[in-house]
């Protein structure tokens, strides 16, 4: 347990752990960890020592700005939650997130885990998002039944996610991976309406009392921009109606439409 | 992180055979082959999770179902006089997703635990075997370097067919690497007092760079086994492997431009064993066309890399 270094000392009885993997797809993790924080004035705990698990070949850059690789923990006391948000470990993930179950059973007592992660869907943005999820537990799920969830079936390589959920699974405590599907074209930027649909189970299963109303402003602006786009140029209008439509554009158009919108959104084209 | 055995077997001073995969899969083939012939029986394996990423998830119904990781597993046979153990790995551990082979800590772990089995079971030979990539001709006989991890290894391991020393290489004056788990488990074996010895099929060097099997070199490892332990093993299965994988690749040849084939052609007249008076590839040639013959023959492997 050496290398997790506590900044404040918290003991929990009981808490509940959502983990959240930095740059996933439509960086859906790091928005909810923000979001939360952000609602709840939580404060960071702790973090886990980088030296071992990252390559430190370099530093990436993100919109002009050196990143670092990060695994913070943070609380927000009134509702027992501890929020994970990490980088994704170059190497001994299997070590890795055994010092994250450890220090979850250790330090905060953690009973249920819960992953965020973003799956690109061919879906148009006009259409309503969904959670696919995953259960380490079949008790857990069928607790979880009554909530808006789709459940997974599928086969292939696994996600950090469901690898932290296997381990889980060893040390018997239930957990949930949630993939809230972002449509492609806005996977490399970000979906708020899919973040909105993501908070809003965390909102219902852990009574958070959220308010929306930031949230949805920010999806007005993204529904404008598109529409704009839509308006301007008849090509991308004409690409979106046919994913709305049900069709499946080829590799060309959807590079196209990934492109354009994001060009829109980084701001290289103005409104 | 350990071993688990599912059965106790009583082995006397087993010899000790390990394969891993790497270039050709030649020693992976040979050892496995070995295994089949010899109806080694499993008993136990090593657990992957410290040393492997997971590399296969099943979900039904929203349920984790399993998480499978690559296979490290220990099969025993016995056979005459002589006891097997037999250590077959599905993947070698590798740092990160970008090294190629087997390299730093897991791997130095990976090597001492089989080594710890070879102490469990009071091996008295260890054989590792893998692939030399050498400047031969995919029609030539492939030959098997030999590296032991003693010198007083060297006269027994020269008596078997085909056999060559690094020092018979042209240009190599006894020195070379072995990368990966083959060689280092013998360095491992070495430093904790075990004999060891690498048996390295040749590949062609223009066939490194394509991920397919290449059992003409794993046949000539089969053969040193074959008359090391005085096993009358009948290859005559195996001989169909390796001409039905030479047809495949004369069909690859032969597609390749003449202007690089020519080239290659050279390979056969060039023997690198005795002093050559024929220089038929400057390095900067090798360089070129080992470059244009990989990007041709690496053509079309598109690989998914969605996960869940």
């Amino acid at each position: 347990m050496s290398r997790y270094k506590s900044i404040k000392e918290i003991r929990l009885e009981e808490s509940y752990l959502v983990v959240g993997w930095n740059k996933d797809t439509g960086k859906i993790s790091q928005k909810v960890v923000e979001f939360l924080n952000n609602a709840f004035s939580s404060e960071m705990i702790g973090e886990l020592e980088q030296k071992g698990f990252f390559s430190f070949s370099g530093v990436s850059v993100e919109d002009d700005i050196a990143q670092f690789p990060f695994s913070n923990f943070y609380y927000i006391r009134d509702k027992n939650l501890i929020l994970f948000l990490s980088d994704q470990p170059d190497y001994k993930p299997y070590e890795f997130l055994n010092l994250v179950l450890d220090v979850s059973e250790k330090y905060f007592s953690v009973k249920e885990i819960y992953t965020v992660n973003g799956l690109i869907s061919l879906s148009p943005h006009t259409s309503v998002r969904k959670i696919y999820t995953v259960f380490n537990d079949r008790d857990f799920l069928d607790r979880l039944r009554g909530y808006d969830i789709e459940l997974l079936t599928w086969e292939g390589t696994p996600a950090i996610s469901s690898y932290l959920l296997w381990l889980a699974k060893e040390r018997c405590i239930p957990g949930m991976s949630l993939w809230t599907g972002i449509p492609f074209y806005l996977a490399p930027i970000e979906d708020y309406e899919s973040l909105k649909v993501t908070i809003e189970f965390f909102d219902k299963r852990f009574n958070l009392n959220l308010k929306f109303d930031s949230l949805n402003e920010l999806i007005i602006k993204q529904n404008e921009k598109i529409r704009w786009l839509r308006d301007t140029d008849e090509e991308i209008n004409d690409y979106i109606t046919q994913i709305e439509n049900g069709q499946e554009l080829d590799e060309e158009r959807q590079l196209k439409l990934i492109k354009d919108v994001y060009e829109i959104f980084r701001g290289r084209v103005a409104l | 992180m350990g071993i688990r055995l599912y059965k106790n077997v009583d082995l006397k001073e087993p010899f000790f055979i390990v394969g891993w995969p790497g270039i050709g899969n030649v020693g992976l083939i040979a050892v496995d082959t070995l295994r089949k012939m010899l109806n080694a029986e499993f008993f136990g394996e090593v657990e992957g999770y410290e040393f492997f990423n997971p590399r296969k998830v099943k979900i039904k119904d929203g349920l984790l179902l399993n998480l499978e990781f690559p296979s490290n597993k220990l099969y025993y046979s016995k056979r005459g006089e002589s006891d097997f153990l037999f250590f077959v790995g599905e993947e070698q551990p590798k740092r990160g997703v970008t090294s190629k082979y087997a390299e730093g800590e897991e791997a130095y772990n990976m090597a001492n635990l089989v080594i710890d089995i070879a102490e469990r079971f009071k091996c008295k030979h260890i054989f590792t075997s893998g692939a030399a990539v050498s400047y031969i001709h995919h029609t030539m006989l492939s030959k098997v370097w030999a590296v032991p991890n003693d010198d007083s290894l060297l006269p027994e391991v020269k008596k078997y067919p085909d056999v060559v020393l690094m020092s018979e290489i042209e240009g190599r004056g006894g020195q070379g690497f072995i990368s990966g788990l083959n060689g280092l488990l013998i360095g491992v074996a070495k430093k904790r007092g075990f004999k060891a010895t690498c048996f390295m099929g040749e590949v062609p060097i223009y066939l490194q760079g394509l991920q397919v099997p290449y059992p003409k070199a794993s046949r000539a490892v089969l053969r040193v086994f074959n008359s090391m332990f005085n096993l009358d093993l009948d290859l005559t299965n195996f001989d169909n492997i390796v001409l039905e994988a030479e047809d495949k690749i004369n069909e690859v040849y032969e597609e390749i431009p003449l202007e690089i084939r020519e080239q290659l052609e050279k390979l056969k007249e060039f023997d690198y064993i005795k002093r050559s008076e024929l220089q038929p590839l400057t390095d900067e040639n090798r360089k070129r066309f080992w470059d244009e013959i990989s990007e041709f023959l690496k053509k079309g492997g598109s690989k998914s890399d969605e996960s869940l």
